[in-house]
C-alpha cells in the first residue's frame, strides 16, 4: 500500500498514524518499536497532528514508555511528551495521568536528552493548579544542581526553569536547604 | 557542592564535540509503508535539540566562506557567523558556526543543506543549541509555546465554527475572540510570557468541548462530531445520517472495501423504509377498532373489515404500488384454496 507521506488530507494522515500505533502494539521487535516510537514523537512536533495523536491515545503511550527498561524507549517517549505537552489539551491529559511524578523520575536518567525533555515538559505542565507540585523543593534543588552543570544545554534549561517557574524566594529557600543538608542525597547529573 | 563553571559569554567559547553533532547511522530496516523518500536515522527532534545556531562541517578549505554564507542566507537572515577552527575537522575541510535570526530559517537551512555537495565536498549540518545563551533558550521556548497555543486556538475556533453552523450560534465565539485579545496582549510583554501564557492557556482550555467517547476514536474527529450532532436529530433528517454513514464507510474502506460498499448500499434504502414504516404505523392506528390486526402485506383471514380509507402515500409510485397490492389481495382472497408449498425432498449424498 502506498502512503503519501506528504499528504495533507486529514483522514489519510490519521489512518497513517493509526497504522503506526497498531504496528507498535503488535510487533515483538524492539527495533521496530523504537523506529515507530521515534516516528510518532517526531509527528508530535507538528501541531497539525496533535489532535489525531491525542485521539489515538498516543499521549498515554508515551507516558507508558517512561517506566520501560529500554533507555531508547524512555528517551523517545519523553521526547514525544515534550513535543505534545505544549498543547493545552495534551497537557491536561498528562496532568490527569499522574504525569508530573512520571516525568520527574526521568530527571535522574543517564541520558541527557531524556533529562532535557523532562525539564521542558515540567515547564509545559505548569498551571495554577500544578505549580505547587512542580516547584516542590526537591525539584528546585535538582534544578539548582543542573544549573551548575558542565553541559551548557542543561545549565540553560535549568536556569530558565528556575527563573520562570517560581519566585526568587523559593529558589533561595531551596538553595539554603541544599547547603544545610549533611548528605548529598539527590539526583545525580547525567553521564553523557 | 560542585564548583561553579566559568560561564564565558556568547558563542565564542571553545567548542566540545557532543553526541548530537554526530551523524548517526541511517536506518535500513524500515518496512516499506513507513519508508520515507530519503533514508534517515532514528532520532527524535524536540525544541531542545533545535536551535538558531547551526554548525556546518565538511566545507572544502578553498576559501569559500562567503559562498557558504550566501547559501545560508537563502533560507533566512544570518545574524553572525565564524569559522570554528578549534573544532575537530576532516583534512582539507573547515567547520563554521552560523547564527540565524529565526529558528525557522535554521530549520530550513539544515533540511536543505545537510548532505548536499558543496564545491566538491559534502556538507554536514547540525543544530548546536549549546551555543545559546540563557536568554536565547528562553526566547526559543516562548516562541515555540505561543506557536503551538495559536495552532490549538485555531483548532478550537474551527471546531466551534463547525458546531455553530449546525446548531444555534452560541456565545463561545465571543469568548474565543476576547481570549485572542488577551493572548496578543500578553505576547507583547517580555519575560512574563511563559507564566502568563500558561495561565491564559489554562483558562483557554477551560470551556472545553468534551472529547467524544473512546470507542469511536478510529474515526476522524470532524466526522465524529457530525455523528454526535446528528444523534439528536436522527429521527428528523435521514439525509444527515446518510452523510455520516457514508463518511464512516469511507474511513473503513482501507479495512474492507467490500464491507464498506455494502454498508453504503444498504444505507441508501434507509429513508424509504422509514417512510413506509411511518405509514404502516399510521395505518395500524387507523385500524385499531377492528378485531383482527393485519398489515397490508398479509392475506386477509377472518371477517372482512370495512374498506380501509384510501391512504394517499403522497408519492405517485408508492400510490401505484399500493393500488397494485390492494388489487392483488382482492384477487387472492377471492380464491379459497391456498395450496401449501410442497418441499421436494432431495436424496442426500453420502460423503
Amino acid at each position: 500500500m502506498m502512503w503519501r507521506s506528504g499528504s495533507s488530507g486529514g483522514s489519510d494522515r490519521f489512518e497513517y498514524l493509526q497504522t503506526l500505533v497498531t504496528e507498535f502494539q503488535d510487533t515483538d521487535s524492539d527495533e521496530a518499536k523504537e523506529q515507530v516510537l521515534a516516528n510518532l514523537a517526531n509527528f508530535a512536533y507538528d501541531p497539525k497532528n496533535v489532535e489525531y495523536l491525542r485521539e489515538l491515545q498516543v499521549t498515554d503511550l508515551f507516558l507508558d514508555m517512561l517506566t520501560e527498561e529500554n533507555e531508547n524507549f524512555v528517551e523517545f517517549g519523553m521526547g514525544g511528551l515534550c513535543n505534545l505537552s505544549m498543547d493545552p489539551e495534551c497537557r491536561d491529559v498528562v496532568l490527569q495521568s499522574d504525569g508530573i511524578r512520571l516525568v520527574t523520575n526521568c530527571l535522574s536518567s543517564r541520558s541527557e536528552e531524556t533529562v532535557l525533555s523532562a525539564i521542558t515538559t515540567l515547564m509545559n505542565l505548569l498551571t495554577p493548579v500544578s505549580r505547587s507540585q512542580i516547584t516542590d523543593p526537591a525539584i528546585l534543588q535538582c534544578m539548582l544542581r543542573f544549573s551548575l552543570s558542565e553541559s551548557p544545554r542543561l545549565r540553560n534549561l535549568a536556569t530558565v526553569f528556575l527563573q520562570d517557574s517560581c519566585s526568587e524566594e523559593q529558589v533561595a529557600q531551596a538553595q539554603q536547604q541544599m547547603e544545610g543538608q549533611q548528605t548529598a542525597v539527590g539526583i545525580p547529573l547525567p553521564k553523557d | 557542592m560542585a564548583a561553579p563553571v566559568n560561564s564565558s559569554s556568547g558563542c565564542w567559547r571553545v567548542p566540545e564535540v557532543y553526541k548530537h553533532h554526530e551523524q548517526r547511522r541511517v536506518c535500513i530496516s524500515r518496512p516499506k509503508y513507513r519508508e520515507g523518500r530519503k533514508a534517515k536515522a532514528v532520532k527524535v527532534y524536540t525544541i531542545n535539540l533545535e536551535s538558531r545556531y547551526l554548525m556546518v562541517q565538511g566545507v572544502p578549505a578553498i576559501g569559500v566562506m562567503t559562498e557558504l554564507i550566501q547559501l545560508c542566507a537563502l533560507y533566512g537572515a544570518v545574524e553572525e557567523y565564524r569559522p570554528l577552527d578549534e573544532y575537530p575537522a576532516e583534512e582539507f575541510t573547515e567547520v563554521y558556526l552560523v547564527k540565524f535570526q529565526k529558528l525557522t530559517s535554521a530549520r530550513a537551512a539544515k533540511r536543505h543543506m545537510d548532505e548536499k555537495s558543496f564545491y566538491g565536498g559534502v556538507l554536514h549540518v547540525c543544530y548546536v543549541p549549546e551555543y545559546e545563551t540563557v536568554e536565547d533558550t528562553r526566547l526559543k521556548l516562548q516562541d515555540r509555546r505561543s506557536y503551538v497555543i495559536r495552532a490549538a486556538q485555531k483548532r478550537v475556533r474551527e471546531r466551534e465554527q463547525k458546531e455553530d453552523t449546525q446548531e444555534e450560534p452560541s456565545s463561545s465565539e465571543t469568548t474565543t475572540m476576547s481570549d485572542d485579545n488577551i493572548l496578543t496582549h500578553k505576547q507583547t510583554s517580555g519575560n512574563d510570557n511563559t507564566r502568563e501564557t500558561s495561565n491564559v492557556s489554562h483558562y483557554l482550555g477551560f470551556p472545553p468541548l468534551p472529547l467524544p467517547p473512546q470507542e469511536h476514536h478510529h474515526r476522524p474527529k470532524s466526522q465524529h462530531l457530525l455523528t454526535e450532532d446528528k444523534m439528536g436529530t436522527l429521527h428528523n433528517t435521514c439525509a444527515g445520517t446518510l452523510e455520516q454513514r457514508e463518511g464512516s464507510s469511507r474511513s473503513k474502506q482501507t479495512l474492507s472495501s467490500r464491507q464498506a460498499a455494502h454498508q453504503a448500499a444498504a444505507v441508501r434504502f434507509l429513508p424509504r423504509t422509514t417512510h413506509l414504516e411511518k405509514r404502516k404505523r399510521k395505518m395500524e392506528e387507523a385500524e385499531e377498532p377492528s378485531s383482527t390486526v393485519s398489515g397490508q402485506n398479509e392475506p386477509l383471514i377472518g371477517p372482512k373489515l370495512p374498506e380501509p380509507s384510501k391512504l394517499d402515500m403522497e408519492d405517485e409510485s408508492l400510490n401505484t404500488t399500493v393500488n397494485l397490492i390492494r388489487n392483488t389481495m382482492k384477487q387472492v382472497t377471492s380464491s379459497p384454496d391456498i395450496k401449501p408449498v410442497e418441499k421436494k425432498v432431495k436424496p442426500r449424498r453420502r460423503i
